[in-house]
């Protein structure tokens, strides 16, 4: 692949406000320069790395990430809290409990019905399956052949876009049942965070039951 | 007894899973009555709480209780002629259950993140129409989509403009107290009804009603039962005491 086109690609990318993906810069090549040029997916991320080394050389904010099995530019991770300080997009609130719990098995054993998804967590999902589809995070993938046909549920772009992971392969494999069995600190931490919050409430109940006396007197 | 805050519990099985670990019990041999009543006890407060998560606790309790009964019962025997473990299933679950649990937790980090992170964008989409070639018209359009389109278009044709229309109130307050003490000008009692018969619109009646009562309270009239229990008498004071 000719030197030039290390521009060429990085124009593209630049230039979209999505994940650009290989095959899109390869058409784009071809289309101009003829289908005759030779450039594989691997030239490309080849040339991207290059790019990036540059970017990482002379300090530049920004970097080429790979997401969504395309490449889209972002600022570095340092810069998160000026930016975050105008922007309105980050300063959404995060995804609840309910809902990443909902959307890891969605994720780990796509695509999945409703009702898979709820013998698997003991609760109704009715309500969190709506708002991932309405923040377009998984989304219809079709109907199961079994009875009564059901919906289907997959993971969608913006949801490895939203994780900020190039394939759903990337995502660590779950670990072994026996494998949890010889955890030591099997939920030790949820253990924690709840005796807090039973000492906030202790604390809360104290004042209030003061607060009464008070009123009494 | 510890007490917990309901809502930290994502379900049954995340509350069965805490009970586990706090009280170290070997998830293999689950103490099935002792668990069943605790568990009964919160699904109790839950049920004050909290009406429309108590139904999945409801369904793992009696979960829980059928266990229960087939723990007292003489074990079935599986093909292999093995004896079937009445809890083996729900251990299953909760080990399935801890598994996507944990996975959650990578993904909140993930989340985390890919939060530092701002992508490039915030400008329109301006793309060039690709050629017209079928496959690439229907690219990344499932059925789905465009019934979801579809859908659109048909409540956007049949949706109006909602209309409003407030009217003024034709009467106040302070008119009809003068209409009440007017009739008072050559009676000391009078019906409720004798007053209002002959009004045509509901609201004057109501706001006569209201002016009456403001009427008692400035202590210039005063009310008592009338011996048809349909109406009631109004009587005339003189600063709270009767003329």
């Amino acid at each position: 692949m000719e030197q030039l086109y290390n521009s060429v690609i990085e124009a593209l990318i630049f230039a979209s406000d999505e994940p650009l993906k290989p095959a899109e810069i390869i058409r784009a090549i071809h289309g101009i320069d003829g289908e005759d040029v030779e450039i594989t997916p691997g030239d490309i991320d080849a040339a991207v790395e290059l790019l990036n080394e540059r970017y990482s050389l002379e300090s530049h904010a920004f970097t080429i990430m790979r997401v969504a099995e395309g490449y889209l530019y972002s600022t570095r991770q340092q810069f998160a809290k000026y930016l975050g300080f105008l922007s309105s997009e980050k300063s959404k609130r995060r995804l609840s409990q309910a809902a990443l719990e909902t959307l890891a098995i969605v994720a780990y054993k796509q695509p999945i019905t409703k009702p898979e998804v709820e013998s698997l967590r003991g609760v109704n999902s009715d309500y969190t399956i709506n708002t991932l589809l309405e923040k377009n995070l998984i989304a219809i993938a079709g109907r199961s052949e079994t009875i009564g046909r059901p919906i289907l549920y997959s993971t969608t772009e913006e949801f490895l876009r939203y994780f900020g992971l190039n394939k759903i392969s990337d995502l660590p494999k779950p670990r072994e049942i026996e494998e949890i069995m010889q955890d030591e600190d099997f939920l030790e931490q949820k253990r924690k965070l709840l005796m807090n919050a039973v000492e906030e409430n202790l604390e809360k109940s104290m004042e209030s039951s003061g607060e009464d006396a008070g009123t009494t007197e | 007894m510890y007490r917990i805050r309901l809502d930290q519990f994502e379900g049954p099985l995340d509350l069965l899973l805490f009970f586990i670990k706090r009280d170290e019990i070997n998830i293999y041999d689950i103490p099935i009555s002792r668990i069943t009543k605790e568990f009964l006890e919160y699904v109790n407060l839950i049920k004050v709480l909290d009406l429309e998560i108590a139904g999945d606790f409801i369904l793992m309790a009696s979960t829980l209780m059928h266990i229960k009964v087939r723990m007292l019962l003489p074990r079935e025997i599986d093909e292999k002629g093995e004896e079937i473990d009445p809890r083996a299933e729900l251990v299953q679950r909760l080990l399935e259950y801890k598994r996507y649990k944990e996975m959650s937790e990578e993904l909140s980090f993930f989340e985390s993140e890919t939060r530092k992170l701002f992508w490039r964008g915030n400008f329109e989409h301006d793309e060039k129409e690709a050629p017209p070639e079928y496959e690439v018209l229907l690219k990344n359009v499932s059925v789905y989509d465009l019934a979801k389109v579809f859908k659109n278009i048909l409540m956007k044709a049949t949706k109006k403009e909602p209309v409003h229309e407030i009217k003024k109130m034709p009467v106040t307050i302070d008119e009809q107290i003068e209409y009440i003490m007017a009739k008072f000008e050559s009676f000391n009692e009078l019906h409720f009804l004798s007053i209002v018969t002959g009004m045509r619109e509901k609201i004057r009646i109501v706001v006569t009603f209201i002016a009456l009562l403001e009427l008692v309270k400035m202590g210039r009239l005063g009310l008592r039962e009338s011996s048809n229990f349909n109406d009631f008498v109004m009587y005339k004071l003189n600063n709270g005491t009767t003329v």
